[in-house]
């Protein structure tokens, strides 16, 4: 007959104890976590409706990630009002948003009070960019990363 | 310089500063916004002020003898062969009325320069609407154009004329392509004939209509296609038979990178025209109950290559014509001079006749801000009875200086001939077009 080994009540409990954290780590979207050794904190908004803004605000990040590296600046690019055209999923600069996400881990957030807004007058509701994370409202957002020590800039 | 000696230096020119007009997309960067991110309204225009010089040499033969020949007056007015001009001067609006849905965009593009657009024949000048279309991008792979656009066709007319990099088109484009409608084929020579002017604008190389387009990219190339209906009746005004013009066109483009108008690449491209005029024929006198009015066919096609990259950029294209050959005027005289013998000089239309030409060019960036050019054209023109033939070439040497993206001057010299080839040197024709001069250009460019 096989002998198996079981661990004791106490080793048991202090296993869950150490996976716990674990766990916790394995819930939040992994695009969506910052980086760890992220030295700069950078949120950047785009807010026009100047179609100009938008490769303004792709470029700034851009040269942000040559500049510092990617694993070394943390961005988050927020878009609301206007500015949600941004994430549109047909807009021209779709390819250049997925190479910031894949290549850098570039995170963008979609403003929903604009998103519904939109949706009204549309008719229908937008079909938004893939990596586009819906957020409350963007503004509410900015405030939110500028309190953990994001560094706001409006291009 | 004879003809042999000059398609020969043009092959040298053409072998040294290698193989030009663009590599880019016209069907897509004339009308068509990038989705998600399309202005309003973009307002954008230009500016081309600019000196043409010939010799103004009188014609040497025939009954405008020692008046002056068209080819060396300088247009629209034709009234004297140097001037300063303000050749084009355009200011449009282009962008999505509603932002939200970049999928409906416009384009209206209005002409206030002094040329065949405002001012056809030398007539009056007034403002002229050159463009104004809506683009309709909801179904994939079937885009809608409608209004008044460039057809899809040359590679030189369908171009942005502002990244055009000489001052004036081929002959073969001018001669068959670059439209111009009149009533009469100028049959009728008396002194009590009818004035045979243009009735409007030039087509400026823009129809009236409804156009299906699209691109589709397949790794680094993008495939185009193009098929459209048209008055073919020019631009500015109503179509005047039941009959619609045809155009197909179809460029696929090996893209080396960039973007715009200037983008680097090497595309392949094919097209074709085909349409009704309706002409009236002149029996000779100047009792207009003797006219016959009939419709002709006029059918155009051609094929080319584009390519440009890092330096270089070079074109080549071939263009044939069938019916509706505009075939000068009366002894190269101006219309409406008038001869010894009282005839007045009129433009003619020799609606069964053929054509066909084509051109080389190459241009070579010696500077970031200066490029040199070299163009080979040729136009033979009424090939169908070869006692009518007449053939037009040129060499177009030229120079560009940048003085910035959006700015730059443009020198050509064209050393210009032309023959009857099948009449002998000594007869008329050829006395006539021997008096063909040489020409001087310089533009100035300034888009904004």
């Amino acid at each position: 007959m096989e002998h198996r080994r079981m661990l004791s009540p106490g080793r048991r409990a202090w296993l869950w104890l150490l996976c716990l954290p674990l766990l916790a780590l394995a819930w939040l979207p992994v695009a969506r976590a910052a980086k760890p050794f992220a030295e700069h904190k950078i949120v950047l908004q785009i807010s026009d409706r100047d179609p100009f803004k938008q490769t303004l605000v792709l470029n700034v990040a851009n040269n942000l990630i040559k500049h510092y590296g990617p694993d070394k600046v943390d961005i988050e690019i927020v878009a609301f009002g206007p500015g949600l055209r941004l994430l549109f999923a047909d807009n021209s600069n779709a390819p250049r948003i997925d190479s910031l996400v894949q290549a850098a881990g570039v995170r963008f957030s979609a403003c929903d009070n604009t998103f519904r807004a939109v949706t009204r007058k549309l008719g229908h509701p937008p079909k938004l960019n893939p990596h586009a994370h819906h957020v409350s409202a963007g503004v509410v957002r900015i405030i939110d990363l500028v309190n953990q020590g994001y560094l706001l800039i409006k291009p | 310089m004879n003809i042999r000696f000059r398609g020969w230096l043009c092959g040298m020119s053409f072998c040294i500063l290698a193989p030009a007009v663009q590599a880019a997309n016209w069907l897509m960067l004339q009308g068509a916004e990038p989705a998600g991110s399309a202005a309003r309204a973009k307002v954008w225009g230009f500016i081309q002020p600019e000196y043409q010089y010939t010799q103004g040499t009188k014609l040497k033969a025939g009954p405008w003898k020692g008046q002056e020949a068209i080819f060396n007056q300088i247009g629209p007015d034709l009234k004297t062969s140097s001037q300063f001009n303000i050749r084009r001067a355009r200011i449009g609006v282009r962008g999505a009325g509603f932002p939200l849905d970049t999928k409906t965009n416009y384009f209206i593009l209005v002409e206030a320069g002094n040329n065949g657009i405002t001012k056809p024949g030398g007539g009056t000048g007034s403002l002229k609407l050159t463009d104004a279309s809506i683009t309709l991008n909801y179904i994939k792979g079937a885009r809608i154009r409608i209004g008044q656009f460039k057809y899809p066709g040359s590679e030189e007319g369908l171009m942005a004329i502002h990244v055009f990099d000489y001052i004036n088109f081929t002959n073969v484009t001018n001669g068959v392509l670059l439209e111009r409608f009149v009533k009469f084929d100028g049959n009728c020579k008396g002194s009590n004939c009818p004035a045979n002017k243009p009735l409007g604008s030039v087509n400026a190389f823009r129809d009236i209509g409804v156009q299906v387009f699209d691109t589709f990219k397949v790794r680094d190339w993008e495939h185009s296609y193009a098929v459209m209906i048209g008055n073919g009746n020019g631009i500015t005004r109503s179509d005047n038979n039941s009959n619609k013009d045809v155009y197909l066109y179809w460029s696929s483009e090996k893209v080396f990178g960039g973007k715009g108008p200037r983008r680097q690449g090497w595309k392949l491209f094919g097209w074709y025209q085909h349409g009704t005029r309706t002409l009236t024929l002149e029996q000779g006198d100047a009792d207009p109950a003797n006219d016959i009015t009939r419709n002709f066919h006029r059918t155009r096609w051609g094929f080319g290559t584009t390519y440009r990259h890092g330096r270089y950029r070079a074109a080549a294209e071939y263009i044939k014509a069938d019916g509706m050959i505009r075939n000068g005027t009366d002894g190269a005289a101006v219309p409406g001079a008038l001869a010894k013998n009282g005839a007045v000089a009129s433009i003619n239309v020799a609606p069964d006749e053929q054509a066909d030409g084509w051109y080389i060019d190459g241009g070579y960036k010696l500077l970031p801000a200066l490029e040199i050019d070299a163009r080979y054209d040729r136009f033979n023109r009424a090939t169908k009875v070869s006692a009518n033939e007449r053939r037009f070439e040129t060499f177009t040497l030229g120079a560009q200086y940048f003085f910035n993206k959006k700015t730059r001057v443009i020198f050509n010299y064209e050393f210009r001939n032309a023959e009857a080839p099948n009449l002998p040197g000594s007869a008329g024709p050829n006395k006539v077009l021997d008096t063909l001069d040489d020409r001087a250009s310089l533009q100035l460019l300034a888009i904004f």
